[in-house]
């Protein structure tokens, strides 16, 4: 069972200094070495972006896929491997923008696996233009007149579409980020992460400390149910910020939103994953029986 | 003039939701229990209800490898089939028709005109909805052939229902083969079941390459519905449970190629398959396979483009499309089966490829092949073997993947380019499967120095030339090319109506000599090279408008192509069009 810094690969994070993803590396790594998961059973699958230069630094068994379908990717994995632990790490233009069709279809499966948005509300990798999330009328290069639609609610749109573990963290607090990652591993079905991960060099507004002027954690609000879908949806619509609010005016919620502990999974709806599936390679298959139904 | 009086050539025309081709596939079990070999070819449009649907099938006592354009039997669901199609009748052909639908002054004088009341009848028998029932009745009448067959596929069709369903349909189909007995005693095509014939399978082209994946194995099917593909993921599905395969209908082609590739990385054995849209859509992620070396087994069943083109209807326009797609270069194998019996064998063959090779393989199929079924010699499962190339599946890595530190090179720089594929699961076997380029180990950001890009490409493209000794050779059929008159060079399906073709040659003192292009890619430029030598004329038939595998042979062989036929209509290749080419060729 590798520790934190057996997670670590022989190659050197190049991510800039302060970025958000630094936070979300050091919470993963140990949240993994605490679940204490044999390095044989896990498996992580990335995306293209910031987040999926992160690729190269874990040692893990892991695919770097393209931009936007490192979902699909992993599904196939998860479908196909039951005997392994699947993380999938995504940014927030490739797992909302491009890759947002796989977001909303991964959902609604309930695969067992986790899905982890490096969510910096801009593009970083391709230098700074607006994402799926990003503030409405914020400036960029691809925006020039300030951002015209609404950003993507991810957390509104999992609940609404039926997720069974959906939290949000930040990640300028790593104790609270790197235990919403442990319950996120260890539930059974489909978990959604949204992690809001500053970009130093390019998100000028969205900064550390305009998140930790706004952020609270949900497990201090009195009475929040977190098996309660409707309330968790009310939550996530409390969220929405602009540029322009002040600190007082526009609180971020942090934590677990919503939670289904026992909820029925796309693995339970297939019997004939009792096995990892290449076994069916190891001999020619007999369809002699579907063979005589064509009359042979 | 009618043909040999043991084959019989029958069309089925009617409304679309009419079910027509149930009927005609009903009727063509029939005919392949009772011994006699059948090819058909389905027609509609792309719709569910309404227009004109028809079936074509062929049934003879020798082996027939397409379908033709004259027609013995015309079976009239509705006016409209009579005004469509009579003229492809042979003199003295019949039509089989309501006469509640039109009169029999109506059907031309050169014709038999068999007036069957098919809903009358199917009334008194049960119910309208047994019209085509009484319509194959009366068809089997006028050959002579026993109706027991069609009564044993309406039990077998029945079974599940209630028993008086099929004795309702017998009773239909006898009253239907009564009234065109009177109508018609002496029809010059008779049939009659052969005693003794090898069994055949009846098999359409997806159902063949289903059977093809999963005899080999296959683990994970993953695909969007589109036409002529959609069988395919419908056979998967169907058998599913039965042999604990996982069958995913996914969002979209984006998300099946992705999941392929994801199984591939696991170990399973992966396949997807859609039209040539939706391989479209597929580009990025088979690059992708081909970048991060996975094994992944896609088809691509094509019809006429581009965009959404005609759906329903068959081309050969996709095979420059295929074998170029994808940003970039990498080894990949392309198959184009010609039939039933190819497209079993080329679909094992692919997933050993694929591991063989740790690449790409296609399945390059038409409308031609997915829609229609052909009697096949059953499939012969003591030939299929597996070869999973250089996996390790469970263990330790071995020393041999190791690099000097002691870590596990996925993409060691190997003489053939291929390198031993740990599975996740295996000690010590972490790694990065990437679609950056990469190190040895995977990394991305360790791929860009120049020494090991030029290294992992080259890697990559030394595949290629083990691909060569390990594909499948271009097929010969018909005369040897040094006794031919002339030569026929095609690929895909165009191999059933060539066979025909050179068959009808031969009995005018014509030898063809016919060259199928198994493997398009890569091309097997020597052997296509030696065949055009050998042969004193030549020609390419190919079903695309601007020469696709013409351009091939002129790249690869650098050679001229003397004749070519090209048909791009939709419609498949018949026999009579290539007899004629050929004639003005000579």
């Amino acid at each position: 069972m590798p520790t934190a810094k057996e997670l670590e690969s022989s190659m050197k994070p190049t991510w800039c200094p302060g970025c958000g993803n630094f936070g979300m590396f050091r919470a993963l790594k140990e949240a993994i070495e605490e679940l204490a998961i044999p390095a044989e059973e896990l498996a992580m699958v990335w995306g293209i972006g910031c987040h999926g230069n992160g690729a190269d630094f874990y040692n893990v068994q892991g695919f770097h896929g393209l931009h936007g379908r490192a979902l699909p990717v992993a599904t196939g994995l998860a479908l196909t491997r039951p005997d392994l632990k699947v993380i999938v790490e995504m940014g927030d233009g490739d797992g909302y923008g491009i890759g947002g069709n796989h977001f909303i279809h991964s959902v609604r499966r309930n695969i067992d696996m986790t899905a982890i948005f490096h969510n910096n509300q801009i593009y970083g990798l391709t230098t700074g233009q607006a994402s799926p999330t990003s503030d409405q009328f914020m400036r960029t290069p691809s925006t020039p007149g300030g951002v015209v639609e609404e950003p993507v609610n991810p957390v509104g749109v999992a609940v609404a579409q039926g997720a069974t573990f959906v939290a949000r963290a930040f990640a300028g607090d790593i104790p609270h980020l790197k235990e919403i990652y442990k319950r996120a591993i260890m539930h059974e079905g489909f978990s959604v992460v949204d992690v809001y991960q500053p970009c130093v060099t390019w998100n000028k507004m969205n900064t550390f400390s305009w998140f930790r002027d706004r952020v609270y954690k949900i497990e201090e609000l009195p009475d929040y149910d977190p098996t309660d879908r409707t309330k968790a949806f009310d939550l996530s619509m409390s969220t929405f910020h602009e540029l322009t609010c002040a600190p007082d005016e526009c609180k971020i919620p942090i934590g677990v939103f919503f939670e289904e502990p026992e909820s029925f999974t796309y693995q339970d709806g297939l019997p004939q994953l009792d096995r990892p599936m290449w076994k069916h390679a190891e001999k020619p298959r007999d369809i002699s029986a579907t063979i005589a139904a064509f009359g042979g | 003039m009618p043909q040999a009086p043991t084959e019989l050539r029958v069309r089925i025309g009617g409304e679309a939701g009419f079910g027509i081709k149930a009927a005609g596939q009903m009727l063509a079990r029939s005919f392949v229990d009772a011994g006699l070999e059948t090819f058909d070819l389905t027609e509609y449009p792309s719709l569910i209800r309404g227009g004109h649907n028809n079936y074509l099938l062929r049934v003879s006592a020798e082996p027939v490898y397409s379908h033709v354009e004259p027609v013995d039997v015309l079976i009239c669901l509705n006016r409209e089939t009579l005004d469509l199609h009579h003229r492809e009748l042979v003199d003295g052909g019949a039509v089989i028709f309501d006469p509640a639908d039109f009169p029999a002054e109506e059907v031309p004088a050169r014709l038999q005109a068999v007036a069957v009341p098919l809903t009358d009848i199917a009334r008194d028998a049960g119910g309208k909805i047994m019209r085509n029932t009484v319509a194959l009745g009366a068809l089997l009448g006028i050959v002579g052939f026993p109706l027991t067959y069609l009564g044993d596929s309406l039990h077998k069709q029945f079974a599940k229902k209630a028993p008086e369903i099929a004795e309702n349909n017998v009773a239909a189909a006898q009253a239907g083969c009564d009234a065109a007995v009177a109508a018609c005693p002496d029809f010059f095509v008779r049939l009659a079941p052969i005693e003794g014939a090898p069994r055949r399978i009846l098999v359409d082209g997806n159902e063949a390459v289903g059977m093809g994946a999963l005899a080999a194995g296959v683990g994970f099917y993953a695909a969007y519905p589109m036409t002529p593909a959609s069988s395919i993921l419908h056979f998967m599905a169907a058998h599913e449970r039965e042999y604990g395969v996982v069958v995913k209908h996914t969002e979209d082609e984006i998300a099946a190629m992705n999941m392929v590739v994801g199984a591939a990385f696991g170990g399973t054995r992966a396949m997807t398959a859609s039209a040539g849209g939706g391989f479209a859509l597929m580009v990025e992620a088979f690059g992708m396979a081909g970048a991060s070396e996975s094994a992944v087994v896609v088809g691509v069943l094509t019809r006429p483009g581009p965009a959404t083109g005609l759906p329903t209807w068959t081309e050969q326009s996709d095979l420059r499309y295929v074998i170029h797609a994808a940003q970039g270069e990498f080894p990949r194998v392309v198959l184009a089966p010609g039939d039933r019996e190819d497209a079993f064998e080329l679909t094992w063959k692919a997933f050993n490829l694929a591991d063989q090779l740790q690449t790409p393989v296609v399945i390059l199929g038409d409308s031609y092949l997915s829609d229609n079924r052909q009697s096949t010699p059953a499939y012969d499962l003591s030939k299929v073997v597996i070869d999973r190339g250089k996996l390790v599946t469970e263990g330790e890595v071995p020393a041999e993947a190791k690099g000097a530190d002691g870590r596990y090179l996925r993409y060691k720089v190997t003489e053939d380019g291929v390198s031993v594929r740990a599975l996740p699961g295996v000690h010590g076997a972490n790694q990065l499967g990437n679609s950056y380029e990469h190190d040895e180990y995977g990394f991305g950001s360790a791929g860009e120095p120049a020494e090991v890009r030029i290294a992992q490409n080259e890697k990559r493209m030394r595949k290629l030339n083990l691909a060569r000794t390990l594909v499948p050779p271009p097929a010969l059929f018909g005369a040897p090319p040094d006794e031919a008159d002339v030569g026929l060079l095609f690929f895909g399906t165009t191999k059933g109506p060539a066979r025909e073709a050179a068959r009808m040659l031969e009995r005018e003192g014509v030898k063809a000599a016919l060259m199928q292009v198994v493997t398009v890619f890569p091309f097997p430029a020597e052997e296509v090279a030696a065949f055009l030598g050998a042969v004193p004329k030549s020609l390419l038939v190919e079903g695309n408008f601007t020469g696709q595998l013409e351009g091939l042979v002129r790249q690869e062989c650098l050679l001229p192509v003397e004749n070519t036929l090209h048909r791009y209509d939709g419609r498949p290749f018949t026999p009579e069009q290539i007899v004629a080419r050929v004639k003005e060729v000579l």
